[in-house]
């Protein structure tokens, strides 16, 4: 290259690279004037509350969507909320990762060759109307299978099928609680699951049902547990073949052989029975069902100690107001029936029904069908009979066994129309995929148990092409009768909604987002003889083959169905703080004998199965007994219970080996001990003393108006790890990912540490101290880390260097250094809380005792011209804790909830001796 | 001796002009420049002629965090009869009958980081001129301050609010 030719191509270079620095960056930024004014009650900039209804599981929990410019960016418990009151769930927090999923279906498409491909709703609808008649023309049937629905949608689409000639297939749930409910129908005639009043009982004894991870309703018994602890002599027992977060929770757990629970049910419901005042409400011939047994031969089957079978036995007796519950995996066992039968018989000869067990509140399951429903559905299916086959808000690919050949019969239907959220294993099979938009962007209502009813609204226009469930019914309504759809789903729910709960009812729905209607109490009797001959004719049960798998149900998903969300996969998992991927838990014992140790690759295997997955060593699950999550295995095999047709939630004849290669799977916790640190010291003290003499060149730090403190009940706290999830989606706290979890890297402000003692699990939810004399402020060279008047630790972000000095210097491992710059796909963006910033990368973060809520306070308090009130606002954490476990206010006032606590004589801080005085005070011991 | 003046005189014409430059920069810097918008609205008519009150069309100001920009329905409360045949007037009207938003060109914005609210500035007296300068004068708006931490800070001191790092920052 010649000089002249270099030099003029670098002033080209330079020069462009000048000119294209230049120029604001503020000029790209807009200012828009909007056509109309807001709404009333909407203010630019303010953020203001929407009441609506949770649909990530069939529970139904009351939510507000907090909404900030238009679009929700945080989802609270509804206060006040008939099911849930104030708290929120793990996955009732990552509802909105659901609604600004990347991967959401984005408009109706239909299947062209082996592809989907884009056409509108018109046509996709038209589509379904013609094959609909051509198929009734052909003589073959059309069906409806959906998920569990309720109230207005479930009559709109028994009218739309009945309307259509479709067949609307029983409801297809992982959770049908078949065997609770085929009890209470042979004993009582009550085919439904009824709502357990906890709150009323002074003894609480659960076989088998996981009332804190999926059992109906678990932020409702989440709640009415640590009610009932707070409110009086409490005490509550639990029997499970493996061990779950419900069991850790439990005063006192039993470890019982899988499918023998119906064998202490048998002996307490004969104790129960000898009283007098249970026999009378028993029929002899149907106690007579029951094997008549001794405490010794109970604990020789079941393998619970012959004491402890006793002492269940005793308490339950001695107790005035005893509740029994049954179910989870306690019941969807080959012996199931028994179990639930003996429960209900239990419930009904100890008055507790219907106080403590209400039917005239029936959980809403009456029209969830079994796995044989889908057996039977799927030999259907096989043999060509079905026409148009909707599958609405269902996944039976993913969850139903492979023998049933669910995927491969869908194909010989003539048309099949997946109606949902995602591309799952199900919609992904279907010729025509309807869009449903999310239930944040839909009008509709939910009746999560009788009597009570539940406002789904809107709080966002739909971000995709796509309509609500019940405009998708209505479209088939309309186009099958060649006219249209006739008016909108809203339109329907108003006038409905005025017919069913009248005016006045209708308003309060729209104004708190919920009606409760107090039923009359309604009390049941035995047909003994019938049942008798029911239960006798039903022969002996089936033994489970050994060692089984328990394939338990997952606090952080579900059934599975929250499978793709990505914060659930971020969250740890409670018991192990397993974050992504799938592990097989094996008991100390199996693991000492064949050498396993954590993240060793295994062979799991049965007859018909096999898998290879990593192990992790559970304390406190019983040798002989393997446990999986039921979201871990795509399509388990699970056989059907032969007399309840219910699904058995065990895998048989499981063997275990190991592979010799090790798959790294990311285990958060550094240790399942406290190493004799006291972390959560027994008993407590709150030490004034120091090891040594405070020396310190620092100013004492001067708070005048303010010094926030938390209060964390470690009596309440179960670990169910809500109070993580609002953190995250509060705080715009990114997701890691697994390759950085294996580093230890993590980016969760607030973890829950689980000590395991002996045979029992502790939780300590550990976040920024927010300590007084703060180690990682003086060690920041460029005062990013300060103290500030209101006793807060604050971290400026846009300060920060990242040297990360101060995460070195923490001695509480909760500071968190972005070590990437963290991407939001579109349009997870708009998820972002505008509050609070997005970190860059290299900058160091970590809790702020939610800085933004307490601005926001101030600035409202500061209006009215007064201080912050004690209750007024809380942290994110403190709002969704569905135990009410953290308290959070002003220490400085004496009357304050927090200072109360912290004076009070159950209060301690970690690291005491450290002399880093936090402002988290921790609780423990006595009545929470 | 001819030398020496030739060079004062060169370092100077060369020094001058740098200073210049350097002075254009920091006008600029410091006030930036005043941006055509999609609509020519003259401030010098509406709060300087007619003296409407700020918060006659940015009626937030007062109550949120955010001042906010007048919707269009404020705009045709008076121009749906005032000098309707105008260029702009019928540009402002096409924009309402469409149902179109106006994207102004944002002339004051603060970085992601910084926590601002316009209500408690207007509840403490903060005049809107403090800030935003005489904007009945300008015919097209104009940054008249730099929006850095020290200018923030400086004021703060002098009339006592608060200086926390954490009162402003987010």
């Amino acid at each position: 290259m010649k000089r002249r030719d270099f030099l003029w191509l670098l002033g080209v270079i330079s020069g462009s690279t000048v000119m294209s620095a230049c120029g604001s960056p503020n000029r790209s930024a807009k200012f828009t004037s909007f056509v109309l004014p807001p709404e009333e009650e909407a203010v630019p900039g303010e953020a203001r509350f929407l009441p609506s209804t949770c649909t990530e599981c069939p529970a139904g929990c009351g939510v507000q969507a907090r909404i900030r410019d238009g679009r929700p960016v945080k989802l609270e418990g509804n206060p006040g909320h008939p099911v849930n009151d104030r708290g929120l769930c793990v996955r009732g927090q990552s509802a909105l990762y659901r609604l600004y999923h990347p991967e959401r279906v984005r408009g109706p498409m239909v299947r062209d060759g082996g592809k989907h491909r884009p056409i509108p709703w018109e046509e996709a609808f038209s589509r379904v109307a013609v094959s609909l008649k051509s198929s009734r023309e052909k003589g073959r049937k059309n069906l409806f299978l959906s998920g569990r629905t309720t109230g207005s949608l479930s009559r709109l689409a028994d009218a739309a099928c009945k309307r259509l000639g479709i067949e609307r297939l029983p409801e297809y749930e992982v959770y049908s609680h078949t065997a609770v409910k085929e009890a209470n129908a042979l004993l009582f005639g009550e085919r439904d699951v009824p709502h357990y009043r906890i709150e009323k009982a002074d003894f609480l004894l659960t076989v088998g049902a996981d009332l804190i991870e999926t059992h109906i309703t678990p932020v409702a018994y989440a709640r009415k547990i640590s009610s009932a602890r707070a409110g009086g002599a409490f005490l509550w027992y639990h029997v499970e073949p493996h061990m779950s977060l419900t069991g850790g929770n439990a005063d006192r757990r039993f470890t019982v052989a899988p499918g023998r629970e119906r064998l202490l049910l048998s002996f307490l419901l004969r104790e129960v029975a000898a009283r007098k005042a249970g026999k009378s409400r028993l029929p002899d011939e149907l106690i007579a069902v029951f094997p008549r047994t001794t405490a010794e031969k109970v604990s020789a089957e079941t393998g619970i100690p012959r004491e402890a079978v006793k002492e269940i036995a005793d308490r339950f007796l001695a107790a005035e107001r005893p509740l029994l519950i049954a179910g989870g995996v306690g019941t969807e066992q080959p012996s199931g029936l028994e179990t639930a039968a003996a429960a209900a018989l239990i419930q009904h000869a100890s008055g507790a029904i219907p106080e403590r067990v209400d039917f005239a509140a029936g959980e809403n399951y009456r029209n969830v069908g079994t796995l044989r429903d889908m057996e039977k559905l799927s030999a259907r299916l096989g043999r060509g009979e079905a026409g148009v086959v909707f599958l609405f808000r269902t996944n039976p690919v993913f969850s139903l066994p492979p023998r049933l050949a669910f995927r491969e019969n869908l194909k010989k239907a003539e048309l099949t129309v997946g109606v949902g959220e995602f591309l799952d294993e199900t919609v992904r099979e279907a010729d025509v995929v309807l869009p449903l938009s999310h239930s944040l962007e839909s009008w509709g209502d939910v009746e999560p148990r009788s009597g009570v009813v539940s406002l789904l609204q809107p709080a966002l226009p739909p971000l995709h092409d796509t309509r609500s469930d019940g405009d998708v019914l209505l479209g088939f309504l309309g186009y099958s009768s060649g006219k249209g759809p006739d008016g909108s789903y809203r339109d329907l729910l108003s006038a409905a909604w005025g017919r069913w709960l009248g005016e006045a009812g209708k308003a309060r729905l729209l104004e708190k987002g919920y009606v409760e209607e107090t039923l009359p109490k309604r009390t049941v009797s035995v047909d003994g003889k019938r049942a008798a001959k029911v239960l006798r004719a039903a022969g002996p049960p089936e033994e489970l083959g050994k060692p089984v798998l328990v394939l338990a149900p997952s606090i952080r998903t579900f059934d599975g169905r929250s499978r793709n969300l990505s914060l659930l996969s971020e969250i740890p998992d409670p018991l192990t703080t397993i974050t992504y991927g799938s592990w097989i838990s094996v008991s100390g014992e199996t693991a000492a004998r064949a050498g396993f140790r954590d993240q060793d690759g295994a062979t799991v295997a049965s007859a018909d199965w096999k898998a290879v997955m990593p192990v992790k060593v559970q304390p406190g699950l019983p040798d002989g007994v393997f446990a999986i999550h039921r979201d871990a295995l795509s399509s388990p095999p699970v056989r059907t219970d032969r007399r309840t047709g219910g699904a058995v939630a065990y895998i048989e004849g499981v063997g275990i080996a190991k592979t010799g290669k090790r798959i790294g799977i990311p285990i958060l916790s550094g240790s399942f001990s406290q190493q004799g640190r006291g972390l959560i010291p027994d008993p407590v003290h709150l030490s004034e003393e120091r090891r040594h003499k405070r020396w310190t060149l620092y100013p004492e730090h001067d708070h005048k108006e303010y010094r926030w403190a938390l209060a964390v009940d470690l009596e309440r706290c179960n670990g169910c790890a809500a109070c993580v999830a609002a953190c995250h989606v509060e705080n715009n706290v990114p997701a890691a990912g697994p390759a950085d979890h294996l580093k230890g890297r993590e980016m969760s402000w607030l973890r829950i540490e689980p000590f395991y003692g002996k045979g029992e699990v502790e939780f300590l939810p550990m976040l920024c101290q927010q300590c007084h004399y703060a180690p990682c402020e003086s060690v920041c060279p460029v005062f990013a880390a300060y103290h500030n008047p209101e006793g807060l630790n604050v971290q400026v972000y846009n300060r920060c260097v990242g040297t990360r000095y101060c995460s070195n210097n923490c001695p509480y491992k909760v500071r968190r250094f972005n070590w990437w710059e963290h991407r939001w796909t579109k349009p997870a963006d708009l998820m972002l809380n505008p509050d609070v910033q997005a970190r860059g990368v290299g900058v160091m973060e970590k809790c702020t005792f939610c800085v933004q809520r307490i601005r926001a306070a101030k600035d409202k308090a500061r209006d009215e011209g007064r201080k912050v009130r004690d209750g007024e606002f809380t942290t994110a954490c403190a709002q969704s804790c569905p135990t009410g476990a953290l308290t959070f206010g002003n220490l400085l006032d004496e009357g304050s909830a927090v200072s109360r606590l912290a004076r009070s004589g159950r209060a301690y801080r970690v690291f005491e001796s450290l002399g880093t005085e936090p402002s988290v005070y921790y609780l423990r011991g006595g009545k929470p | 001796m001819k030398k020496t003046i030739v060079a004062i005189a060169a370092a100077g014409y060369f020094g001058l002009s740098v200073l210049a430059v350097a002075g254009l920069w920091f006008l600029w810097y410091r006030t930036g420049p005043a941006p055509a918008q999609p609509i020519a609205f003259p401030h010098t008519v509406h709060a300087g002629q007619l003296r409407l009150p700020c918060t006659h069309c940015h009626a937030f100001a007062g109550k949120s965090r955010s001042a906010g920009a007048p919707p269009l329905e404020t705009c045709m409360g008076c121009h749906k009869t005032i000098a309707v045949e105008r260029e702009e007037i019928r540009k402002l009207t096409r924009h309402y009958e469409e149902k179109r938003p106006v994207r102004w060109v944002r002339v004051y914005a603060l970085p992601d980081f910084v926590y601002f609210s316009h209500k408690r500035h207007v509840k403490a007296g903060v005049e809107c001129a403090m800030c935003h300068g005489d904007v009945a004068g300008m015919k097209r708006i104009r940054r008249v301050n730099e929006l850095v931490m020290g200018w923030c800070v400086s004021c703060h001191a002098v009339r006592g609010a608060s200086r926390d790092c954490a009162t402003c920052h987010k």
